[in-house]
């Protein structure tokens, strides 16, 4: 019998047998592999098996079956290679997820990671894909973040980009995060902004699916008796699939994926793929977002450290100012005594000595200057008590009192008159009672020079919010506001310790209580002193 | 003649005082530390006392203190390079408050108006 097929050649010539080609050059001469590679698929020796069993030999149908058994199992070893090879694709797909994933500590990252492989072609080729996160404070489930296309004009534009490209997916994950992120974000945010869903809301099918911890797979979704119209028809798309995200035994959040342009049915493979892949995501998204709190943790932990820094060195510049205080107030003291005597003695002189006396003019010379000198130290000594104020709750009527009856004398003296108006009830004042009898003296002091007709010192006290108010009205004086001003300028470089700093003293001492102080020229009618005491211990910054 | 007693650490200021009010008609005697006043004290009366707060290690508030306690009658006139005693509650004890200085007018003035308040309390209790 003539054969068709050369299985019956040991060795054949490149042309004998149609199914041979170029590169399988051993197959002419290795017979065995020859028959069980190319053979048994030919249509020459499938002809010869055809006569072979016309022939009536008893071994033809034995063989029929083997050889069909043979092809049977042939097919089912190619499609087991098959799946196999897709499942190490797919595997390293996870695992090449999982290394980007591990990575990672930016929710951002994650997010767009997350996203990408859901929906890139080369991961799980899903068309849209929408993140809901859980806020456990709030109770709610939010909607997040979306990807996808919203109609198939994009969708074209998108996936043709993308194999122009041909970008590995972290290229893509990297891409989407930097260009896309906010955009994506934004085109979804009527969609997301109504993905919000109470966690309370147990027969929602999303919460059903959090709950429950497994995917849930909805079809006909406009007609699913779990699914809400509403819900369906936000989602606009009959078929989708829930993935809760949860890690250590936490509701992380919820993937909500579709194929809304290509309407490819979702398979319990796609499902199954995708449960796998959302375990290290919502590791990683659970990770990033205790990341984020530790943060800001450490933001508030770096803040503080800041500021306990400054306050120390507040305390080191305070006990150095504590300690310049103290230094200029031996230092004046030791001062006081002696000039004390110089300018006693002078004076002494002074009075003991008759108008004709040549040495009159020195001895003056002396108590001027011992006068001018005692000035300087009184400034000097106010100055260094103002550095350390020490502050109570006073009583204002107590504290204006006591400072006019240590002033009578003077106003009498230069032909002056006080008078105090109060209103009942005021309440206490957190002041420095020394500091501010100290400033209510000179202020109502100063300058009073005997002019003007109305010699009269009126002072006031009034209630206004957190305040006390104290008016200090002086009728006798005319000065323009500026030359005012400049008198309040403590320490400025036109003035000298002992030109009277009284009023610039006053208003350090009151500023570091942070105390407001001001001075009015009012034309024709004097000048109005306001100090306004806080009737309250400031809060703490 | 009123008798008045100088309370002070340093025996210049003693002098010039002594000077000066003795010159204004006033008996002084001075003394130059606590122990030294008391025991002036303990010698005979006085119309009013002027303290120095600073007392090289002792403090004329201590004093004043004592004789508040034990001579209530006597007025005390307080003297510091400092004008913050004037607004200390312990010096608020004293009768009057002064600080020290080369003129003393305002001493003067106010040894002579604590003397009168102290007069004229005597008379309005006979």
């Amino acid at each position: 019998m003539n054969w068709e097929c050369c299985w019956d050649r040991d060795v054949i010539e490149m042309g004998d047998c149609p199914n041979i080609h170029e590169g399988d050059e051993d197959l002419l001469v290795s017979k065995r592999r020859r028959v069980l590679e190319k053979c048994c698929d030919c249509e020459n020796l499938r002809r010869d098996l055809d006569r072979f069993s016309d022939s009536d030999h008893p071994l033809a149908p034995v063989f029929n079956i083997v050889h069909s058994e043979f092809l049977r199992q042939k097919n089912q070893i190619h499609s087991l290679v098959s799946f196999l090879d897709s499942k190490t694709l797919e595997i390293r797909f996870i695992h090449e997820l999982g290394v980007v994933l591990q990575s990672s500590v930016d929710l951002e990252e994650v997010l767009s990671v997350a996203l990408t492989a859901i929906t890139a072609g080369k991961g799980f080729g899903m068309n849209r894909a929408f993140l809901l996160m859980a806020d456990r404070e709030a109770g709610l489930l939010k909607g997040y973040l979306a990807i996808g296309p919203r109609n198939l004009t994009e969708a074209s534009q998108t996936w043709s980009e993308i194999l122009c490209n041909d970008m590995d997916l972290q290229t893509l994950a990297q891409n989407f995060r930097n260009n896309k992120l906010s955009a994506e974000r934004a085109k979804f945010h009527d969609i997301l902004e109504q993905l919000t869903v109470p966690l309370s809301e147990h027969d929602h099918i999303a919460i059903k699916a959090l709950d429950s911890k497994h995917p849930i797979l909805v079809e006909d979704a406009f007609h699913h008796p779990e699914v809400s119209p509403g819900f369906a028809a936000l989602l606009g798309v009959d078929s989708f699939l829930l993935m809760p995200l949860v890690s250590r035994n936490r509701r992380v959040g919820l993937i909500i994926a579709d194929n809304c342009i290509t309407h490819r049915r979702i398979t319990d493979e796609d499902m199954h793929s995708l449960e796998t892949f959302s375990f290290p995501v919502a590791f990683a998204i659970e990770r990033a977002s205790l990341y984020d709190k530790l943060q800001i943790e450490l933001n508030r932990v770096t803040e503080a450290g800041k500021k306990l820094k400054e306050q120390q060195e507040l305390i080191v510049r305070m006990e150095n100012m504590a300690l310049v205080g103290r230094i200029t107030s031996t230092v004046a003291h030791s001062v006081r005594n002696p000039l004390m005597i110089i300018g006693g003695f002078a004076r002494s002189m002074l009075k003991n000595s008759p108008a004709s006396d040549p040495k009159r003019d020195f001895i003056e010379s002396i108590v001027s200057e011992t006068q001018q000198l005692e000035v300087v130290l009184d400034e000097i000594l106010n100055y260094s008590d103002s550095l350390y104020p020490t502050r109570d709750f006073w009583d204002v009527n107590q504290l204006v009192e006591t400072a006019l009856r240590d002033v009578s004398d003077v106003l009498i003296e230069r032909g002056y008159s006080s008078r105090y108006s109060s209103v009942p009830d005021l309440p206490p004042v957190y002041i420095d009672f020394k500091q501010l009898s100290y400033c209510l003296r000179t202020v109502i002091l100063s300058d009073i020079v005997g002019m003007g007709d109305d010699r009269t010192i009126a002072v006031s006290s009034q209630h206004s919010g957190d305040y006390v108010v104290i008016r200090i009205v002086d009728h006798s004086r005319n000065v323009p506001q500026a030359d005012l001003d400049h008198i309040m300028v403590p320490f400025s470089e036109t003035r000298e310790l002992g030109s009277g700093l009284g009023l610039a003293l006053c208003k350090t001492m009151l500023e570091k209580q942070n105390i407001p102080f001001d001075a009015l020229a009012v034309p024709e009618k004097g000048i109005i002193y306001t100090i306004k005491l806080p009737t309250h211990k400031e809060e703490k910054q | 003649m009123s008798k008045l007693l100088v309370v002070d650490d340093e025996a210049n200021i003693r002098l010039l005082y002594s000077e000066e009010l003795t010159d204004e008609g006033y008996d002084v005697v001075t003394a130059g530390s606590i122990a030294e006043a008391t025991e002036k004290l303990k010698l005979g009366s006085f119309d009013l006392a002027v303290l120095d707060i600073k007392l090289k290690n002792e403090s004329g508030i201590e004093l004043l203190q004592q004789l508040v306690k034990e001579r209530h009658e006597m007025p005390v006139i307080l003297c510091s390079a400092f004008s913050c005693y004037k607004d200390d509650f312990s010096a608020w004890l004293a009768d009057g408050y002064i600080v020290k200085s080369g003129d003393l007018t305002e001493l003067k003035h106010e040894i002579a108006r604590v003397l009168a308040k102290k007069a004229q309390k005597v008379k309005t209790s006979m």
